[in-house]
C-alpha cells in the first residue's frame, strides 16, 4: 500500500462531514495494515502482544503503543532520514530521552488542525486578530506546538496578528499595545500561549495595575499546563484570572489539550466548570482504560487516556497516555498525571528515587 | 464492615470533648472503616506536650531501665496474644487501613513484636550501652570518671507511611532512654501508635501520662513548630522532600534525626544456583518482594543475579516470577489504586522496552518480573511486587553499579557463600549500604539492629560526665578529710 494512497484517504475523511463509525473503523484498521507493514518497531510491538492484521477485527483491538516508547523506539513508516518534519517532546522525564514523532509531510498534520480549529475555536469566522505567546517555529523547530500555533496565525490570523515573543521573551509592551488596540478598536481578539506564558502575562499586568477589556467575541486559547515554568495555579483560579485581567468570560477561555505524539487535538467548550469536557473532531477516538490489560473501564471511572487518531498514519495510530481521565457523554474529563504513586511505606517511589539521585 | 468509628491518638492531659475530631474512611467502600482523627491546634500540643514533659519528669525518669523494659515487656505479651482486644482490633483493623493482606498483616505484627520482648529489649539496650544502667544513674567510664546518659525531657516523632507498627521503633527507643514522647501519627495508618500507648498506660499505670499519640491536618505548620518548641530532640520518617521542608522549619539550635526512604536490593551468587537451591532461593526472594508489598525501605526494588550457576539468571527470573505467582494465592496483592496501576504499566512498557529486556508478569498487575540481560542500571522498581532482575558477570561488580546512590541504599539481602558474604559486605559497606542480611529477612530487622546505620538510642542521649579529677578534688573537700 502506498503512502499517498493513505494520505488521500485521510484528508477525505478528515475532509467528510460526521463520515460514521463504520468508515472510521474501516481506515482505522486501513491505517493498521499500513504501519504493520512499514513501521518496523510497530510491527514488533504489536506482534509481541500476539496480535496480527489478522486478529485485529476492529481499531479497539489495536494494542495501545505507550507514549514512552516514541522515546526509545524509531516509530516511523518512512525513514527517519525522509521526514519532512519531526516533532520531539521536551525530556523532561526518564533519562532525558525525547520522543520523536516522524512526519513525512505536515499535510494532514495542518489539516487535521485546520478543520479542528475552526470548527472548535473560529466557530464560524475566517479570519481573528491573533496574539501568540510561544516562541516560533524558528526557534523551536522540533515543537509542535510552535508548528501549531504558527498554523494558527498564517491561516486564520489578520495580518495585524502575530508572537509576541522576542527571543524567550514575552514583549509585554507589545502585547499590552496589541490588547489596548483591541479595546480601542472594539474588534475581537485571540490570544494563543503555552498555559505558563498566560501566566507570565497575568502577573505582569498585575505589575503594572492594568486590566483590559477585550471586545465581546475575543477568546483565549491555552495548553500545555504550568510545567513548572510559572506558578502552579488551581484551574479555577486560573480561568477567573484570565477572565478577570482580560475582560474575557469563562466560556470562552478555551483550553487546547495536545501531544507531539499526536497529530490531532483535543478542545473543551470553555472553561465555565473545571475540569471541563475534552473532546476531539470525528477522526480522533478515546477509551478510558486499565492501563495493564487496556480494558476500557467502566463509563465514569477514572482510567487511563487511550487516544487512536488517525491522522498519526505515519507514527501509530492507538497510543497509550500516561494520562488519567474519566469518559463522559460529550467526551472526556482529563485529570492530569496518572502515574506518580508515591510509596505507601517508608520505600521510594520511581519520581522520588529519580529526584533524590539528581541531587546526590 | 460498619462499626463504632475507632478514635485515633492517645491524649493524656486533654478533655477528649475539648477536641476537634475529623472522621476519615479507609478500605474500599463496600468494607470501609471510619476513624476519627484528633485535628489539634497549637495550643493543645502545646497543653500536651508541657504534661508529657511534667509528667514523665515525675514518674518515667523515676523509673529503672530495668522497669521500664519489663513494662514493655508487659505490653508486648499482651499484644502477642491473639485474643486480646487490643491485638484483635489490630488484627482485624490495620489490613483495612493499610489495604495489605490480612494474614500477611497478623503474622507481620507477631513477627515484629517478639522483637520487642524483654530478651530483645536487653540486646537493644546492649547494643548501644556496654553498661545500660548508665541510662539510671552515673556509671564508672572506661576513660576514668563517670557518666549518666540523659534522654529528651520531650522527644517529637513525625511518623509516615502505612507500614503497620513502624512507630513501635522511635516510640519505644524514647522510652528507653526515659523521654517523654509526643509522636504524630500518619493519617495513612493512624491507630497502631495510639493502641499501643493505650496498653503500655494499662499493664504499667506510671507510664500512662508520660507519651502522648497526636495528630494534625497536612499542610498545618503551626501546631508543628509547637511541637518543636516544645521539644529537645525531634526525629521524622517521610519522604526527602517532606523531610527537607520540615528540617527547614526546626529549630536549628536542636537536633533533628531524619529517617529518609531507601531503597533496598537482593543479590543471588552463582552458589545458590544449583537446581538444588535455586528454587528455595528464589522463594525467599519472592518473599521479600511480597511482604508488605515492597512499602519498606528494606524492600528490595532490584536483584542482582550472578552468571555461571547451573540455573542462568534468566532461568532464575522464571522461578521467581513462579514464586511470586505462588505467593499471590496465598497472600493476594492489596487493591492498587489508578496511580499505582498506571506506575505499573509505565514501569513495564520502560522495562519491555528496553534492549535486552523481557517482562514477565500477571495481566493485571499482581506481580511483574522484569528480566534485563544487557541493562544493569540501579533502577528503582515500581513497587507493589515488581522486581526487576538483571544479570552480573560477578556480584563484586554490583557495588559499583550502586556506589551513585550512596545516599539511597539501606539493606541488601544476600544468598551466597560465607566467604562471598563478607567480602561482599565490606564493599557493600563503602558504598552506603548500611545492613546485610539473609535473602528472606529483608523485611524483618533483628532486635538491636542499626537503623540507617545509626544508633537508635545512643542518638537520643546526651552523657554527663564527671571528670575523672573531680572526684579527686572533692575528696580534699569532703568532711571527714584528716
Amino acid at each position: 500500500m502506498e503512502c499517498e494512497v493513505v494520505i488521500a484517504d485521510l484528508l477525505n475523511f478528515i475532509a467528510a462531514d460526521e463520515p460514521g463509525d463504520t468508515a472510521f473503523d474501516t481506515l482505522a484498521l486501513k491505517i493498521f495494515a499500513y504501519q504493520f507493514e512499514y513501521n518496523q518497531s510497530f510491527a514488533k510491538f504489536i506482534r509481541a502482544r500476539g496480535k496480527t492484521p489478522r486478529t485485529v477485527k476492529t481499531w479497539v483491538d489495536i494494542p495501545a503503543v505507550p507514549i514512552n516508547a516514541f522515546k526509545t523506539l524509531d516509530l516511523t513508516c518512512c525513514p527517519p532520514v525522509d521526514a519532512a518534519a519531526v516533532f520531539m517532546t521536551s525530556g523532561t522525564t526518564l533519562g532525558g530521552l525525547r520522543g520523536k514523532n516522524y512526519h513525512p509531510t505536515l499535510r494532514v498534520y495542518d489539516a487535521s488542525m485546520r478543520r479542528n480549529f475552526a470548527d472548535r475555536v473560529m466557530l464560524g469566522q475566517t479570519q481573528m486578530d491573533m496574539g501568540i505567546l510561544f516562541p516560533t517555529t524558528a526557534m523551536m523547530p522540533n515543537s509542535s506546538l510552535a508548528h501549531y500555533l504558527n498554523l494558527a496565525v498564517q491561516e486564520f490570523g489578520t495580518p495585524a496578528s502575530g508572537h509576541l515573543i522576542d527571543e524567550d521573551f514575552i514583549n509585554f509592551d507589545r502585547l499590552i499595545a496589541e490588547l489596548t488596540r483591541a479595546e480601542t478598536t472594539g474588534r475581537p481578539y485571540t490570544l494563543l500561549g503555552a498555559s505558563f506564558s498566560l501566566v507570565h502575562a497575568l502577573d505582569e499586568l498585575q505589575r503594572r495595575g492594568q486590566t483590559v477589556r477585550l471586545p465581546a467575541g475575543s477568546s483565549i486559547l491555552d495548553t500545555g499546563g504550568f510545567k513548572g515554568q510559572s506558578r502552579e495555579l488551581e484551574l479555577n483560579e486560573f480561568y477567573d484570572a484570565l477572565s478577570r485581567a482580560f475582560g474575557v468570560p469563562r466560556n470562552r477561555c478555551i483550553n487546547m489539550y495536545g501531544m507531539t505524539e499526536l497529530s490531532t487535538q483535543f478542545y473543551d467548550n470553555g472553561n465555565n466548570v473545571c475540569p471541563s469536557i475534552k473532546s476531539g473532531p470525528h477522526w480522533i477516538k478515546t477509551r478510558v482504560v486499565n492501563p495493564l490489560t487496556g480494558v476500557a473501564v467502566a463509563k465514569g471511572e477514572t482510567g487511563v487516556l487511550a487516544h487512536t487518531d488517525l491522522a498519526n498514519f505515519n507514527s501509530v495510530m492507538t497510543l497509550l497516555t500516561e494520562d488519567s481521565g474519566i469518559e463522559t457523554d460529550d467526551g472526556f474529563v482529563l485529570l492530569g498525571r496518572a502515574a506518580g504513586a508515591q510509596a505507601q511505606g517508608c520505600s521510594m517511589a520511581v519520581d522520588e528515587f529519580l529526584k533524590a539521585a539528581g541531587a546526590a | 464492615m460498619i462499626a463504632m468509628p475507632e478514635r485515633a491518638g492517645y491524649l493524656p492531659g486533654l478533655d477528649p470533648d475539648s477536641v476537634q475530631w475529623e472522621p476519615r474512611s479507609y478500605g474500599p467502600s463496600d468494607a470501609s472503616l471510619s476513624v476519627l482523627l484528633p485535628v489539634l491546634e497549637s495550643s493543645q500540643i502545646a497543653a500536651v506536650a508541657e504534661h508529657v514533659r511534667i509528667q514523665s519528669a515525675a514518674h518515667l525518669k523515676a523509673l529503672s531501665v530495668c522497669q521500664i523494659v519489663d513494662a514493655i515487656d508487659r505490653a508486648v505479651a499482651r499484644l502477642l496474644d491473639r485474643n486480646d482486644p487490643y491485638r484483635r482490633r489490630m488484627d482485624s483493623l490495620l489490613p483495612v487501613i493499610t489495604g495489605y493482606d490480612p494474614h500477611m498483616v497478623q503474622q507481620g505484627l507477631t513477627g515484629y513484636l517478639k522483637t520487642f520482648r524483654k530478651p530483645q529489649l536487653q540486646r537493644f539496650l546492649a547494643e548501644d550501652f556496654a553498661n545500660p544502667t548508665i541510662l539510671d544513674g552515673f556509671q564508672p567510664l572506661t576513660k576514668g570518671g563517670f557518666g549518666q546518659a540523659f534522654g529528651p525531657d520531650v522527644l517529637a516523632h513525625i511518623w509516615a507511611g502505612n507500614v503497620p507498627g513502624l512507630p513501635m521503633w522511635s516510640l519505644v527507643a524514647g522510652l528507653l532512654v526515659k523521654a517523654g514522647n509526643v509522636g504524630k501519627v500518619s493519617s495513612a495508618e493512624p491507630l497502631f501508635a495510639g493502641w499501643f500507648a493505650q496498653v503500655l498506660s494499662e499493664v504499667e499505670p506510671a507510664l500512662a501520662e508520660c507519651l502522648a499519640i497526636v495528630w494534625w491536618r497536612g499542610g498545618d505548620t503551626a501546631p508543628e513548630t509547637t511541637l518543636f518548641q516544645q521539644a529537645d530532640l525531634a526525629l521524622g520518617y517521610g519522604n526527602n522532600e517532606s523531610l527537607s521542608a520540615i528540617q527547614s522549619r526546626y529549630p536549628s539550635t536542636k537536633r533533628f534525626l531524619s529517617y529518609g526512604h531507601k531503597v533496598s536490593f537482593t543479590m543471588v551468587s552463582a552458589a545458590a544456583l544449583d537446581a538444588s537451591k535455586a528454587t528455595a532461593t528464589a522463594r525467599l526472594a519472592a518473599y521479600d518482594i511480597v511482604r508488605y508489598d515492597q512499602q519498606g525501605c528494606y524492600s528490595p526494588h532490584m536483584l542482582f543475579v550472578e552468571q555461571g550457576g547451573s540455573v542462568t539468571p534468566e532461568r532464575f527470573a522464571q522461578y521467581l516470577a513462579h514464586e511470586l505467582a505462588a505467593f499471590e494465592k496465598k497472600f493476594p496483592l492489596r487493591s492498587l489504586t489508578m496511580a499505582e496501576t498506571s506506575s505499573i504499566a509505565i514501569w513495564r512498557n520502560v522495562e519491555e522496552m528496553t534492549q535486552g529486556g523481557q517482562v514477565f508478569g500477571e495481566e493485571a498487575g499482581a506481580w511483574t518480573v522484569s528480566y534485563q540481560s544487557e541493562d544493569n542500571t540501579f533502577l528503582p522498581s515500581a513497587l507493589n511486587r515488581t522486581i526487576r532482575v538483571v544479570s552480573v558477570g560477578a556480584l563484586e561488580d554490583v557495588s559499583a553499579i550502586v556506589a551513585p546512590f550512596k545516599n539511597l541504599l539501606q539493606t541488601v539481602g544476600i544468598a551466597a557463600s560465607p566467604k562471598e558474604l563478607f567480602s561482599l559486605a565490606t564493599t557493600l559497606g563503602a558504598v552506603g549500604v548500611t545492613r546485610i542480611c539473609a535473602v528472606g529477612d529483608m523485611t524483618t530487622p533483628e532486635a538491636g539492629w542499626h537503623h540507617d546505620g545509626r544508633f537508635n538510642l545512643l542518638d537520643l542521649v546526651a552523657i554527663t560526665e564527671i571528670d575523672g579529677r573531680a572526684e579527686l578534688a572533692a575528696d580534699r573537700l569532703a568532711s571527714y578529710v584528716d
